[in-house]
């Protein structure tokens, strides 16, 4: 660790986020942020209860006659499985269970939904991207070198969720999107540009693409979709975790008890793409951990001592030999050679803004954006 | 160096790719000079047992392979045909073994017990491991493994049979004389079975 | 004891993987390396991969694909589609794969097969038959399809399988085509006309929607291949792509419930 190393000595957020600010305690701008304003504003207890049946009331209601009342994107991680658990349960509702297929599905992603597809008796639609269509689109973002590489996926999941919800008049989206494991949220310097941008898009698909059309990449611009959302009235996103206790462990080893369910090494870790992209490409290359912040979520919410964060961030999740074997396989999916991607992975390092977008348009609708949860990391 | 001994005949790309997800170091051996930095041996084998015989005699590989086995002691791993050719003959051909185990190969179909039976023998069938061997370390209670062949190996020693199974007719399927084994299944694609056995045969 | 085989059975167009409804109207199923990864992990008996386009088109196999799924098998491939000649067997079994089938060109000249065996060994040859039963106010019977049931032959089915059995095939798929895609269950009464006909291990395609239909077969049949497309690759009433296979105790306890011991089938 450099001297020029600061990091906030409650949670262990560093100014690898640029942005970071710490108070004249050392604590950072997360933490505060935290305390002031998220604490006091979350209630699991009665309150949430509570709140927790209106909402159930509400799309019950809306959804009397129809086959579904409401619908979760479940990836087969532990927030949206955790989701469609309360939504069921809980909630009393009649999800259907919406899956995006990328092609990097994990083998254990893939048995978690059908173990809850079966255990809680739900209903699933899937929706699967021309996997030719996805590779040609990462690789292209792959070659313009900029840390925002989970952008292609976002898009897929993204783009299949407003094709259905369009098909389907769905009127109630639930997502996993919680305090619990996320109020640190991820900066977005780590790679985490905010919307699927079609101006950004189709800027690296002109200077790094293939030079063919990649017309089978779904794309719907957020700012389209804004508008679609605008116009669709009563079109509700909500975030039934917030509203009742959400201990990660507990929440893991009731999941495995009822279900056989299977828990992940780590958050994010049901896609291999972005396990790999967060667990070697982002940290090695660019120096950004996003398990700062994943952590940094659980120390704030007491779930895990800072020391302890520290021992684990210190070395990669997975071990060399299985991250080696990751490289090839993620080399030879995309039909690179091994020397191809780390030729990528050794180029220059460029950012978004080397590229034409929209981010300030985009970002005057951000808040909009993070409270819909429409990004697909909310679809835990 | 796990040296994959490619003599035209056997499927030398799966023992490879399995190896390397062992992170075990294995090549192919097409040359003499290839076998030199053999620390232990596969030797492959489909398809009709003089075939393999005629073209292992044919490849300049036997006599290194002699050396290595006979005089080295570098442990050897024959795999379906290529376990078939540790016999002394094969009721399927004329050429002679290997004779590096004796015994002898016959035909299923020659066996009342298993003559009216689908031939070949295709699909995973259960082994019953005779007793505490290297091969079968850290195994679970009930092995079992993929075979795909009409004709199976009659050990002459029974003390050189470590595993049989049952198809009609019992079987000799895993064998072992000091450091010369052979297998009739096929370890490079029966999952954790086949990656635990060719792990024990490479670390042993 | 020799168990009965349960086989995921994909089919490739135009790269990606698809799933059809009597050998029509292809649904994306995605990208064929990763199903054949999630079949690899959850230690499937062994695989069926077809390519549906070359045997109409006429193209060269794509031995690229063949070499990667390949390599992340480590369980039987059986690969088909368009094979012509020993030669392509042979680079086939090269790159890594244990069986090749082939169908249409058998059926025109059953001495291909012949020559496969030679080249590879009896044993990785694969003859597949795609039957429909015959239509017509008083018909009985099968016909044999060829083309993706584009093309019909004057040819009887249990006859011409015991015919391509002679010539060289190791093993027999027959594929249904009407019961493609219904999941209402294996066409029983065809695989109990054709088992005692047959020298070589037989397999069934065509119709699984369950594991219960799978065992009903076997019960039948007794150690037998039961293959299927759209039951290990869709889920629910929505079709949603989903893979799966059953675990080794599924698996265990229906062979215990429907095979007696000794592998026979059970009386019916």
């Amino acid at each position: 660790m450099s001297l020029d190393h600061k990091i906030c000595n409650h949670c262990i957020m560093d100014n690898s986020d640029p942005n970071i600010v710490f108070d004249d305690r050392g604590r950072c701008d997360y933490c505060n942020n935290f305390e002031r304003l998220i604490q006091p504003n979350w209630h699991t207890d009665a309150r949430g209860q509570a709140a927790l049946q209106q909402m159930a009331e509400t799309i019950r209601a809306d959804g009397k006659g129809k086959d579904f009342d409401c619908v979760i994107g479940l990836s087969g991680g532990l927030d949206s499985s955790f989701a469609a658990y309360v939504a069921k349960e809980k909630m009393g509702l009649r999800p259907l269970l919406f899956h995006v297929d990328a092609g990097w599905n994990t083998d254990q992603a893939v048995g978690n939904i059908e173990k809850l597809v079966d255990g809680l008796g739900l209903d699933l639609y899937t929706e699967v991207v021309n996997w030719q269509a996805v590779k040609r689109m990462q690789v292209a973002f792959l070659r313009a070198g900029i840390p925002d590489q989970d952008l292609v996926q976002d898009a897929a999941f993204f783009s299949g969720l407003y094709k259905f919800a369009r098909e389907y008049k769905v009127k109630h989206i639930i997502t996993g999107s919680n305090f619990s494991t996320e109020c640190c949220r991820e900066p977005e310097e780590w790679g985490g540009y905010l919307g699927i941008d079609k101006t950004l898009f189709g800027d690296i698909w002109k200077q790094h693409g293939d030079g063919r059309p990649n017309d089978e990449f779904p794309l719907v611009d957020i700012l389209v979709y804004k508008i679609w959302y605008q116009k669709v009235l009563g079109m509700k996103v909500h975030h039934p975790l917030n509203l009742l206790p959400y201990v990660k462990k507990d929440v893991e080893d009731e999941l495995e008890r009822r279900f056989g369910w299977q828990r992940f090494r780590h958050k994010h870790h049901e896609s291999r793409f972005t396990r790999f992209y967060e667990d070697y490409w982002l940290p090695r290359r660019f120096g950004y951990h996003k398990r700062r912040a994943h952590f940094s979520s659980l120390i704030l919410t007491g779930q895990m001592a800072r020391d302890q964060a520290l021992e684990r961030i210190a070395k990669p999740e997975m071990d060399e030999h299985f991250l080696r074997q990751e490289f090839e396989y993620v080399a030879h999916k995309l039909d690179l050679s091994v020397a191809e991607l780390q030729q990528l992975f050794d180029q220059p390092k460029r950012t978004y803004r080397d590229f034409r977008n929209k981010r300030d348009l985009i970002g005057f609708g951000a808040n909009l954006l993070r409270k819909l949860g429409l990004e697909r990391r909310y679809f835990r | 160096m796990i040296r994959v001994v490619d003599y035209g005949v056997g499927n030398i790309q799966a023992f490879l790719n399995m190896f390397k997800r062992l992170d075990l170091p294995a090549e192919r051996a097409r040359t003499p000079q290839d076998l030199m930095d053999a620390k232990h041996l596969i030797l492959p084998g489909v398809g009709a047992f003089d075939t393999a015989m005629r073209k292992l005699n044919d490849s300049g590989l036997r006599q290194p392979l002699e050396h290595l086995v006979l005089q080295q002691q570098v442990p050897v791993l024959g795999v379906c045909v290529g376990m078939q050719m540790l016999a002394s003959g094969s009721d399927e051909g004329v050429l002679p073994g290997l004779n590096w185990i004796p015994g002898r190969v016959h035909a299923f179909a020659d066996q009342p017990a298993s003559a009216s039976l689908p031939m070949p023998h295709m699909g995973w069938n259960d082994l019953q491991v005779q007793d505490d061997h290297p091969l079968f370390r850290d195994f679970g209670p009930a092995p079992r493994f993929y075979f795909l062949h009409s004709f199976y190996f009659q050990c002459e020693n029974r003390q050189h049979a470590v595993a049989t199974a049952h198809y009609g007719v019992d079987i000799d399927c895993v064998v072992s004389n000091h450091h010369v084994h052979g297998v009739q299944c096929h370890p490079e694609k029966s999952h954790h079975f086949g990656a635990q056995l060719l792990k024990n045969f490479a670390t042993h | 004891m020799l168990r009965p085989r349960i086989i995921p059975c994909l089919l490739v167009h135009k790269g990606g993987l698809v799933k059809t409804q009597g050998f029509k109207s292809p649904k994306y199923v995605g990208d064929p390396i990763n199903a054949v990864k999630i079949f690899n992990e959850k230690e499937a008996d062994e695989l069926i991969v077809l390519d549906i386009d070359a045997a109409v088109t006429g193209a060269e196999p794509d031995y690229a694909l063949i070499a990667k799924l390949a390599a992340e098998c480590r369980m039987p491939l059986c690969y088909g589609g368009g094979i012509r000649n020993a030669e392509q067997a042979s680079r086939i079994v090269d790159l890594g794969v244990e069986k090749v089938s082939v169908s249409s060109a058998a059926i025109d000249d059953p001495e291909l097969l012949t020559r496969m065996a030679e080249a590879v060994g009896r044993q990785s040859v694969v003859a597949v038959i795609d039957v429909r039963k015959r239509s017509g106010l008083f018909a009985k019977g099968y016909e044999v399809c060829t083309h993706n049931a584009g093309k019909v032959l004057r040819l009887e089915v249990l006859a011409l399988a015991q015919t391509l059995q002679q010539a060289g095939a190791g093993e027999i798929v027959l594929n249904s085509v009407d019961r493609d895609g219904q999941m209402k269950g294996y066409d029983l009464e065809l695989a109990r006309q054709a088992l005692p006909l047959l020298k070589v291990p037989l397999t069934l395609l065509g119709g699984a929607g369950s594991l219960a239909d799978m065992g009903q077969l076997i019960e039948a049949c007794g150690t037998v291949g039961a293959a299927a497309g759209s039951l290990f690759v869709f889920k629910g009433p929505y079709r949603a792509v989903l893979i799966n296979y059953p675990s080794a105790v599924q698996k265990d306890e229906l062979f215990a419930k429907c095979l007696p011991a000794g592998g026979r089938p059970k009386a019916h």
